[in-house]
């Protein structure tokens, strides 16, 4: 027999994608305890908006968004918050850290498009958790929180999906200061400051005040959840909706583009660490 | 194709910031941007032909992980050229990580959180391995390596040992044309180490794998090498067969004997001046105990017949220096020379 020599080739890749997500899945149910834990906490994280919000609605009723409003959007957008439940910066500066990413790189597969099957499978996972807070919210909000038309919710669909690959892209850009600074952790709590404010998680972007607003403009977090939940709820329609999904399309494009491009420059300086 | 790896004055230094003691020194080193250079492998050329199975040995720090990150295309040279199947590595990282096998010793290369069969199933996917060739490696790895209990283990569960062999299997599972192997048999019991030698011999053969292994346990080149590369702090001091590096570095093959009564002083001269005619010198002479040493091969049997007739041998044994010898009285010299 010979030693084998194979071509790359883009269907065959495709597969090994395919393969790798059944076993991403797997692992990302492996750590079934971890989840629960974090379940825990995000339900805290996410119930002290709602209760400051209830407690500004009783001394002031009438602010720009109606109660019956407000706190559905809160609600979906802390499921939205939750399905983008991603560990890419933490795991990558791990391996990076550790000099794990050797493995990666010898792997015949693509960096980024590997990593990213793995944050599918957490967002999955996390996706179906974020179901269960949806229908708890169901229970207590009732039909408030269903999409405003059917229409609504099929771009919602649409740009959830955008959204969701632009959370990924987004953290594939910070992390590559990883390669930089061989941790995680600062970057994971950058991204985490930057998103937490611009995302429109802990109120909608029309509230903030013009400066912020304007700022928010100009990145790619409010995409992430103020963008899909306002389709959801039916505040943008028709041509504006549009309009938004491809703003998404483009965050998403140009992101990946500048993820691919920084990786290569990453690579180019890595030393990958230990002997 | 007939050269599989072709590295032509290769250099790597890497560059460390420099920094300052206590807990200013830590805070000017943040603001500061001050580095020093190591150079790790410094102007290093060789090339291996298909097929070759070649060991590259040096002590702690020599470059040996670092020439092999090179050669496996995860860090970039700072200087020289280098193919690996006729591909630059580090340009063309992706499409020869189809084509090499490689094992970093210290590292899992194995998914961490699945049980190791479905690793495998996964890297017949990514790899392409034909069913035929599939049977051959994974029933072999298998078998020689006694995986059967392991299989159904997440990798987080296994010994090092265990995780080693689940790593060699894994690295050559797919038949690749070229093995790097760094440091493949640490941590293993001896047992073991054995059994992983043997496979990984027989797998080079069946395949006709070209095999570089970079290890400190000799006996892993000895065994499954038969060419030697030795890097001294960055460079290569010796690449050629292991015949000859014995050749080359061990000087010295003793005659040890031990003789009824002690020699005379003036029996000492005569028989100083016979035994450097015959090629020898004599070492030692106090007591009982008698050291000839010489450097040509067939001295042996002449110097012992000297000594035979000439004194009354109670006891007689021949040494040659073996490998190991050799390679730690090279390390402990202060600078590479001959
Ligand atoms: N990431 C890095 N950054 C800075 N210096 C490094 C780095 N990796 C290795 N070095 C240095 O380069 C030199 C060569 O290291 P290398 O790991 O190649 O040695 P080695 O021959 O594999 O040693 P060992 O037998 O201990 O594994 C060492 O002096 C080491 O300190
Ligand atoms: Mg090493």
């Amino acid at each position: 027999m010979r030693a084998l020599e194979p071509q790359l080739n883009f269907i065959e890749s495709f597969h090994s994608y395919v393969s790798l997500f059944g076993r991403s899945l797997r692992a990302s149910f492996a750590y079934r305890a971890s989840t629960v834990t974090s379940l825990v906490t995000a339900v805290f994280m996410y119930a002290i908006p709602m209760l400051v919000w209830r407690q500004v609605y009783a001394q002031n009723p009438n602010l720009g968004i109606s109660k019956a409003k407000m706190f559905p959007y809160l609600l979906l957008a802390g499921c939205v918050n939750y399905a983008m439940g991603m560990s890419v910066e933490f795991r990558i500066g791990q391996r990076i850290r550790q000099g794990l990413i050797a493995t990666d790189l010898l792997k015949p597969v693509d960096f980024q498009i590997a990593q990213g099957i793995q944050a599918l499978s957490d967002g999955l996972f996390n996706g179906a958790l974020g179901m269960v807070f949806f229908f708890c919210g169901y229970l207590v909000l009732g039909k408030d929180i269903l999409p405003a038309s059917l229409f609504s919710f099929g771009l919602f669909l649409v740009s959830f999906l955008l959204a969701f690959l632009i959370q990924y892209f987004v953290c594939f850009v910070f992390v590559q200061g990883a390669f930089y600074t061989y941790s995680g952790y600062g970057i994971f709590a950058a991204r985490g400051a930057l998103q937490q404010t611009f995302s429109g998680m802990i109120a909608p972007l029309t509230f903030y005040p013009p400066f912020l607003k304007a700022a928010g403009e100009w990145l790619p977090f409010r995409h992430i959840i103020y963008t899909p939940v306002s389709i959801y709820m039916g505040w943008a329609q028709g041509a504006e909706a549009l309009d938004l999904i491809l703003q998404q399309l483009a965050w998403m494009t140009g992101l990946y583009l500048l993820g691919k491009f920084l990786m290569i420059k990453s690579l180019k300086q890595l030393e990958v660490q230990g002997g | 194709m007939d050269s599989a790896l072709q590295v032509e004055k290769l250099s790597k230094s890497y560059k460390r910031r420099v920094r300052q003691p206590g807990l200013l020194g830590a805070a000017k080193s943040l603001f500061s941007s001050q580095t020093e250079e190591l150079q790790a492998v410094k102007n290093i050329s060789f090339s291996i032909k298909r097929g070759e199975r070649v060991g590259l040995i040096g002590e702690n720090g020599a470059g040996k992980s670092t020439t092999l990150k090179m050669l496996t295309g995860i860090i970039v040279p700072t200087g020289g050229t280098l193919e690996v199947l006729g591909r630059v590595p580090w340009q063309e990282r992706r499409q020869l990580a189809l084509n090499i096998g490689v094992v970093f010793g210290q590292r899992p290369q194995l998914l961490w959180d699945i049980p190791v069969r479905e690793t495998f199933r996964l890297l017949k996917t990514m790899y392409r391995i034909p069913d035929d060739v599939y049977q051959v490696t994974y029933t072999e790895a298998v078998k020689r390596l006694s995986l059967e209990p392991l299989l159904a283990t997440p990798v987080r569960q296994l010994s090092l040992g265990q995780r080693m062999r689940c790593d060699l299997a894994a690295a050559l599972l797919h038949a690749p044309a070229v093995v790097f192997l760094d440091e493949p048999t640490i941590g293993l019991d001896l047992s073991v180490k054995e059994q992983v030698r043997e496979y990984i011999t027989d797998i080079q053969e069946k395949f006709g794998i070209t095999l570089l292994i970079t290890t400190h346990d000799l006996k892993d080149i000895t065994e499954t090498c038969d060419r030697l590369l030795l890097l001294d702090k960055g460079s290569l001091l010796f690449d050629g067969s292991i015949k000859a590096f014995e050749q080359k570095y061990a000087s010295d093959r003793r005659i040890v004997a031990e003789v009824r009564k002690p020699v005379e002083a003036e029996e000492r001269a005569t028989l100083e001046k016979e035994i450097i005619k015959l090629g020898g010198t004599l070492k030692e002479a106090e007591g009982h105990k008698i050291v000839v040493e010489h450097r040509e091969e067939g001295a042996a049997p002449a110097l012992t017949q000297l000594l035979l007739s000439r004194l009354q041998v109670v006891d007689l044994n021949l040494e040659k220096t073996d490998i190991e010898t050799i390679v730690t009285r090279i390390y402990r010299q202060p600078v590479g020379k001959d």
